[in-house]
């Protein structure tokens, strides 16, 4: 059973329960076959919706209150949003730990162009896990950064249909975007 | 070269158009003063609706309906001082009580969970019946001397039945039920006994009289 | 049905939440604005900052729903005024006629919602255009919405169609620079009319730029709408001066939006 911890434990300016947060984020990595503590700092002060991971390991991850918060409700707490910000994140961390992704430079080091383009890489397989989803929304996102065009949605289903790419055919294919 | 002399037809063959109509001007200005007064009434009703519907493909169409009707109520109210009203109000009159009676009932529904009623009021009571008086209209005047009012009213009736169309699928749409067809049926059923006491939407004679006197046998 | 309906009965689908002004107001993050919240600081919208699309997405939402909300109030001023007692004619033809543009800008909203990966109802609904819309007096709704909240529409289109230019994404440009089109013909409406029914009221014509200035500065959170290079809406001076506004005019809104942004970093 993966431990979860969440801080602060209590919050004041937003209706969340530290507890609740803990059960979603502990479901999202057993799905993802996490077995080790994860520690999860939200800054409940920030509506938006920044998220990062501040330590592989041990794993530690640091979100704005608004990366969990439920869009349709504010200032109550969303699971759908809460599993696709912890999901991008842990799906980070694994990719980063197969051996497959030791080229890719360090988090604060990556564009724009390069976050997107991972992120659809992503978003794409924990969609087909159950845990995520909104193709649209992240074609948007991508298409901000690559470019309204043909070549641009065509990487896009290749990034969102894989299963297991590297970060040199990530690059690739996000870098083909910027040639044409 | 074109031969400039030849004398022609003032009217060409293929133009059948009769002099004659079925309404002087002071009729012509009575009948559209009563239907720029429908009109002005119906837009109303629909622009109050929009806020009261939560379906939202009805919402925007009854926001778009609503300036069709309210275009048609602007080409009667030019249409009134050529047949010599100038002041345009002392001729948007209601048919007779009976019509206004119909507009309160029309305009009555206002709960969200009564759209069905709503629609049916406008789209299976009052156009068919617009439709049926313009289009009585339409083909009764003379097509020389009312042209204006023959074209005004060609253009109104396309919008009447794209939007009646329109409405009758929105409704078909909306009747899921048993319970939901009788709702539509019996408000239908309330709002035609009172267009029936009004005669028509320009009141008794909106649509002519098909009937025919037989004379008394010898 | 009723004269004058009120907000909190505004009808909607189960897919859409209503946010009470209170709710809204109370948020001590600062109020939703501009695809953000106004104790952010935001910057100026543009799709180089990382939160970008999704700002831009949020404030789609937000026109989407402000457009529902137009088509409503400009429908309720068909209804709730009579021809020749209240208003002329000419006024409420003007309505009907918004009604219509309104409706085609939900219908282009829902498109450009789906273009943008966003569901209806995915943001929460706040109805503060609709109440500026329940005006009693016809020339004070008119003002309040046709000129203080379509003039905010001017200015949010305008920036939603540079930030659709910037990102090279020619949907999105396209729908905006239609809306904007129309809503320039809006606040000229409300320009219009406030004119002609004042003309011999000044005490009704100051009521009424009251009650848009009451408007504006609720739309100011933060002096997020203004002509600072990093202010998130920038007001757009060249479509308001289409629209009727005068230069004084255009200059106090600039102000009032300069003093709610000291106001807020103090």
């Amino acid at each position: 059973m993966t431990q979860v911890s969440v801080t602060p434990e209590s919050f004041e300016m937003v209706f969340y329960d530290a507890a609740v947060i803990g059960e979603v984020v502990a479901e999202v990595a057993e799905r993802l076959g996490f077995e080790e503590t994860i520690t999860l700092e939200i800054d409940e002060r920030s509506p938006l919706g920044r998220s990062k991971i501040t330590s592989y390991d041990p794993i530690e991850l640091w979100v704005d209150g608004g990366a969990l918060e439920n869009t349709k409700r504010p200032r109550q707490f969303g699971t759908a949003r809460a599993r696709d910000t912890i999901g991008r994140l842990l799906l980070r961390i694994l990719d980063r730990r197969s051996g497959r992704f030791n080229e890719t430079p360090d988090d604060d080091e990556l564009d724009l162009m390069q976050f997107a383009a991972w992120d659809v890489h992503c978003v794409g397989r924990l969609e087909r896990l159950g845990i995520g989803g909104q193709r649209q929304r992240r074609l948007y996102q991508f298409r901000n950064r690559h470019g309204f065009s043909d070549v641009a949605d065509a990487a896009f289903e290749q990034l969102w249909d894989s299963s297991e790419l590297s970060w040199t055919e990530i690059e690739r294919i996000s870098g083909d975007c910027r040639t044409a | 070269m074109t031969e400039t002399k030849r004398p022609r037809e003032p009217f060409a063959p293929w133009d059948r158009r009769a002099l004659p109509g079925l309404f002087d001007v002071d009729e012509t200005a009575k009948r559209v003063g009563h239907y720029k007064w429908v009109e002005l009434k119906l837009f109303e009703a629909l622009g109050g609706w929009v806020a009261t519907v939560p379906e939202l493909d009805v919402k925007m169409r009854l926001g778009t309906h609503c300036y069709h009707h309210a275009w048609h109520a602007d080409l009667f109210d030019k249409r009134l001082p050529e047949l010599r009203e100038m002041k345009t109000d002392r001729l948007t009159l209601p048919a007779n009580d009976h019509m206004v009676a119909f507009i309160d009932a029309m305009t009555e529904p206002e709960e969200a969970a009564m759209t069905i009623e709503k629609l049916v009021g406008v789209y299976r009571v009052l156009i068919p019946h617009k439709i049926a008086a313009y289009t009585y209209h339409r083909n009764a005047t003379s097509e020389i001397t009312d042209m204006p009012t023959v074209r005004i009213l060609d253009f109104i009736l396309q919008d009447e039945f794209n939007d009646w169309r329109e409405g009758e699928m929105l409704i078909q749409s909306m009747i899921e039920t048993e319970e939901e067809l009788d709702r539509a049926m019996i408000h239908q059923t309330k709002l035609e006994k009172l267009m029936l006491a009004a005669g028509g939407i320009a009141g008794p004679g909106s649509i002519g009289d098909p009937y025919v006197e037989i004379p008394e046998e010898n | 049905m009723r004269k004058i309906f009120p907000a909190e009965e505004l009808a909607r689908d189960g897919r859409f939440i209503r946010q009470t002004n209170e709710q809204r107001m109370g948020d001590p993050r600062g109020a939703r604005i501009a695809g953000g919240n106004s104790g952010d600081r935001l910057a100026k919208l543009t799709p180089e900052l990382a939160n970008g699309p999704d700002r831009a997405r949020a404030l789609m939402h937000g026109i989407f729903v402000g457009e529902i909300q137009a088509l409503e109030g400009a429908g309720r001023t068909c209804w709730d005024f009579e021809v020749g007692e209240d208003v002329p004619l000419e006024l409420k033809l003007d309505m009907a006629r918004q009604c219509w543009d309104e409706a085609r800008h939900c219908e282009i909203s829902v498109a450009l919602a789906e273009h943008m990966g966003t569901e209806l109802g995915e943001y929460a609904e706040n109805a503060l255009l609709y109440e500026a819309a329940c005006n009693p007096d016809p020339v004070l709704r008119l003002t309040g919405v046709n000129r203080a909240l379509e003039g905010l529409a001017i200015d949010v289109f305008n920036t939603m169609k540079e930030f659709g230019n910037m990102a090279g994404d020619p949907v999105l440009e396209f729908c905006e620079d239609w809306m904007l089109a129309d809503e320039v013909t809006h606040v000229k409406m409300g320009s219009d009319w406030l004119r002609r029914l004042t003309e011999n009221d000044k005490e009704r014509l100051d009521k009424a730029l009251e009650f848009q200035k009451v408007v504006d500065r609720l739309f100011s959170f933060n002096g997020f709408r203004g002509e600072e290079d990093d202010s998130p809406i920038q007001l757009t001076r060249r479509f308001r001066e289409l629209a009727g506004f005068s230069d004084d005019e255009i200059d106090e809104i600039a102000d009032m939006s300069r003093e709610a942004r000291v106001e807020a970093s103090s």
